[in-house]
């Protein structure tokens, strides 16, 4: 057993709350665990003995607030370094909205019902997340404001939180997660949504950790008959970045449209492993996946879809593609189909493509340099999918952050 | 305005233009034509300084300025505009986004002051009026999903803003409806004035009636073999280009 987890599994056994009967199984789990090597597929690029390492002095707990995202009127959950700050305390109808210590049972009918096993760092999560939220909106309740879980990692913190929402029959919410960090941390996010029938959940997850910030995260999402969802997933690498998406289609007639963009530069490296499982008939999956990597990062994208034997009428499209701009930029994208119905259709495509010289010089014969020509065509890129985010507020919000990141990108 | 002298270019070691000499004062409009594969679109791409265009012979200069040695985006600055033939489409970057950073590009290189975002938004919609495209286009991505025709009026309209010197427009009235074809030219005589040139590649008179032309030239296996005034359109339009072939049958036999 490597020795940064050995620590966390006796760090695990202090642990006694509610959820000890899920925490202990996991710790068995862990236990007999291997930890991942170069060998280990799934694993085949992530530095994690830099994870293992890592010298961490821990972190002061500062009270930090949260930014500010204008134009958004939001219910606030905010973590500093892993620890609870505060929650909205407004009291809204159909939403339970509490953080993991004080939800007690409520938790433990969620807390690792979604989350497979099979993810090593969703059951470090498990044994070592005392903090972490519980999102419970009622069935049939809209609830207007869209829910921000912040998650501010600062220099030296250790941080493992968890995020549990369900949404009732018919109800509609907007989750956002938001983490932001870049300095050496280590970080576990792990959450969990089970969708209930006919419920619409817009969901975003923001992961810009950058620099020295290490994180291993995850969402993992069920969907009943008839529900939605809509999310969006942002990623800026940083030292370690690793996410696994999950959607399992548990009912019939669900959709899922799940787009994601990665923007790296210098070494970063952003890992996006995403499953979905189409468990039943008639369920449709749109994944859109882009990513621009520069310098001398590195994307992993591995997007698997599986259609089960009784999956009858599927409409599954995944589609990844990526702009490289350098030589040294190294894109792994590989798909992963597994068919075992007759009467689907499935499309999945990964194309890395350099910039597109035609439009460059169609914008350079109008007078635009060909610096600020590679700009606006990255930004395109990457710009249409922002444009389908369904909030504004959010997506005004995200663009000049990308701008920026893309402004430093240079082409060599 | 401009001159073109001699000019030989070549693309994948195919040769293309081969001794293609055109003279150009202020404020005249000049047509060409000439059979499909002629070279007329190269000319522009090469005017306009497209990569992968090599020039072995010839100068071309505007107002003086040796163009060949500029970049692209430097030739747009001194004043080039190129309507393209097929113009590109550039999902995700919206087409106001993009106008204004040509229009913001040239007016820094030119020394100008910047124009705000709300004068721009005015002009932009201007433009867009008087080529009856509505100014919904401003938002879309640049020429995305638009058809034929719209990408042609969304041409001139990017002519309109950007008020070029020499204006190339190639097959600007291809693909489209009469009403369109009448936005286009009203457009481009518009623009018509003392110290602007216009140099207008087409297949057909009918544009010429709308826009007429000082001179008429056609153009052929990558130069410039017959000239005259604007009866040489009709003359082209009524005899094809036939008469092409045996000039060459009999400038061969000279030859030999
Ligand atoms: N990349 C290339 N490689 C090889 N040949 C090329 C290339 N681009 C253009 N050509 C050739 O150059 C010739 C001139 O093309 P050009 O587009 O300039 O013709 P044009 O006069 O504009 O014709 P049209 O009236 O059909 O628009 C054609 O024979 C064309 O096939
Ligand atoms: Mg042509």
């Amino acid at each position: 057993m490597s020795s940064w987890l050995q620590t966390a599994v006796e760090r695990a056994a202090d642990v006694s709350d509610g959820l000890a009967l899920k925490r202990q199984a996991s710790l068995e789990l862990l236990c007999d665990a291997k930890w991942p090597t170069r060998k280990t597929e799934a694993w085949k690029y992530v530095p994690i003995n830099v994870w293992e390492r890592a010298e961490l002095s821990g972190a002061t707990n500062d009270t930090v607030s949260a930014p500010v995202i204008d134009g958004l009127d939001s219910l606030d959950v905010v973590f500093v370094n892993g620890q609870l700050q505060s929650v909205a305390a407004e009291s809204i109808e159909g939403l339970t909205l509490i953080s993991l210590s004080d939800a007690g049972a409520q938790a433990a009918d969620l807390f690792g019902t979604i989350k497979p096993d099979r993810h090593l760092f969703g059951l470090v999560n498990d044994v070592l997340a005392t903090e972490g939220v519980v999102i419970d909106v009622a069935a049939g309740a809209e609830i207007e404001k869209p829910i921000r879980i912040v998650n501010l990692l600062g220099e030296g913190a250790e941080a493992h939180t968890r995020v549990l929402v369900r949404l009732g029959a018919g109800a509609k919410a907007t989750v956002i997660e938001h983490y932001s960090g870049n300095s050496l941390s280590r970080n576990t996010g792990f959450a969990e949504y089970q969708v209930g029938e006919k419920a619409q959940l817009e969901h975003y997850r923001f992961a810009l950790q950058t620099g020295e910030a290490m994180s291993i995260g995850g969402c993992h999402v069920e969907l009943a008959e008839h529900s939605e969802l809509n999310s969006t997933l942002v990623g800026f690498g940083s030292a370690l970045s690793r996410i696994d998406v999950d959607v399992t289609h548990a009912g019939s007639h669900a959709f899922a449209k799940m787009n994601a963009i990665y923007l790296l530069d210098g070494k970063e490296l952003f890992d996006l492993h995403s499953t979905i499982e189409h468990a039943v008939p008639n369920g449709t999956t749109e994944e859109n996946v882009r990513g621009i990597v520069a310098d001398n990062s590195r994307a992993v994208f591995n997007g698997r879809i599986h259609i089960h034997r009784d999956a009858q009428k599927t409409l599954a499209e995944l589609n990844n593609r990526n702009l490289l701009l350098s030589d040294r930029a190294e894109i792994n994208t590989k798909p992963e189909l597994e068919i075992y119905a007759d009467d689907v259709r499935c499309a999945h495509g990964a194309t890395v493509a350099e910039i597109d010289q035609k439009a460059l010089y169609y914008m350079q014969s109008r007078g635009v340099s060909r610096a600020q020509a590679q700009v606006m065509l990255n930004f395109g890129f990457i710009n249409e999918l922002v444009d389908q985010m369904p909030n504004e507020a959010l997506a005004e919000w995200l663009r000049p952050q990308l701008r920026e990141r893309f402004a430093s990108m240079e082409v060599k | 305005m401009l001159s073109i002298k001699n000019l030989h270019a070549s693309v994948e070691d195919k040769q293309i233009l081969k001794g293609l000499d055109l003279e150009i004062k202020p404020g005249e409009v000049h047509a060409i034509m000439g059979p499909n594969g002629a070279g007329k679109s190269t000319m522009g791409y090469v005017l306009s300084g497209r990569e992968g265009y090599s020039v072995e012979e010839g100068s071309v200069t505007l107002d003086g300025t040796d163009l060949l040695e500029l970049e692209a985006e430097e030739r747009a600055r001194a004043g080039l505009f190129l309507a393209f033939q097929y113009p590109v489409e550039i999902p995700g970057v919206s087409n106001l986004e993009f106008l204004k950073a040509a229009v913001d590009a040239q007016r820094e290189a030119r020394g100008e002051e910047a124009v705000s975002s709300k004068d721009f938004l005015k002009m932009a919609r201007e433009a867009c009026k008087q080529v009856h495209l509505p100014a919904e286009f401003l938002k879309r991505g640049v020429n995305e999903g638009f058809s034929g025709g719209e990408k042609k009026r969304n041409e001139i309209m990017q002519m309109l803003l950007l008020q070029p010197k020499l204006c190339i427009l190639d097959e600007s009235d291809s693909g489209l409806d009469i009403d369109a074809l009448q936005v286009v030219a009203e457009g481009v005589n518009s623009q018509r004035s003392p110290d602007r040139s216009f140099v207008v590649v087409t297949h057909y008179q009918r544009l010429l009636d709308y826009i007429k032309p000082d001179y008429v030239h056609v153009l052929s296996e990558g130069k410039i073999v017959k000239s005259g005034d604007a009866s040489l359109a009709q003359e082209l339009e009524d005899q094809g280009y036939a008469w092409l072939k045996e000039q060459r049958a009999a400038d061969a036999e000279q030859s030999a």
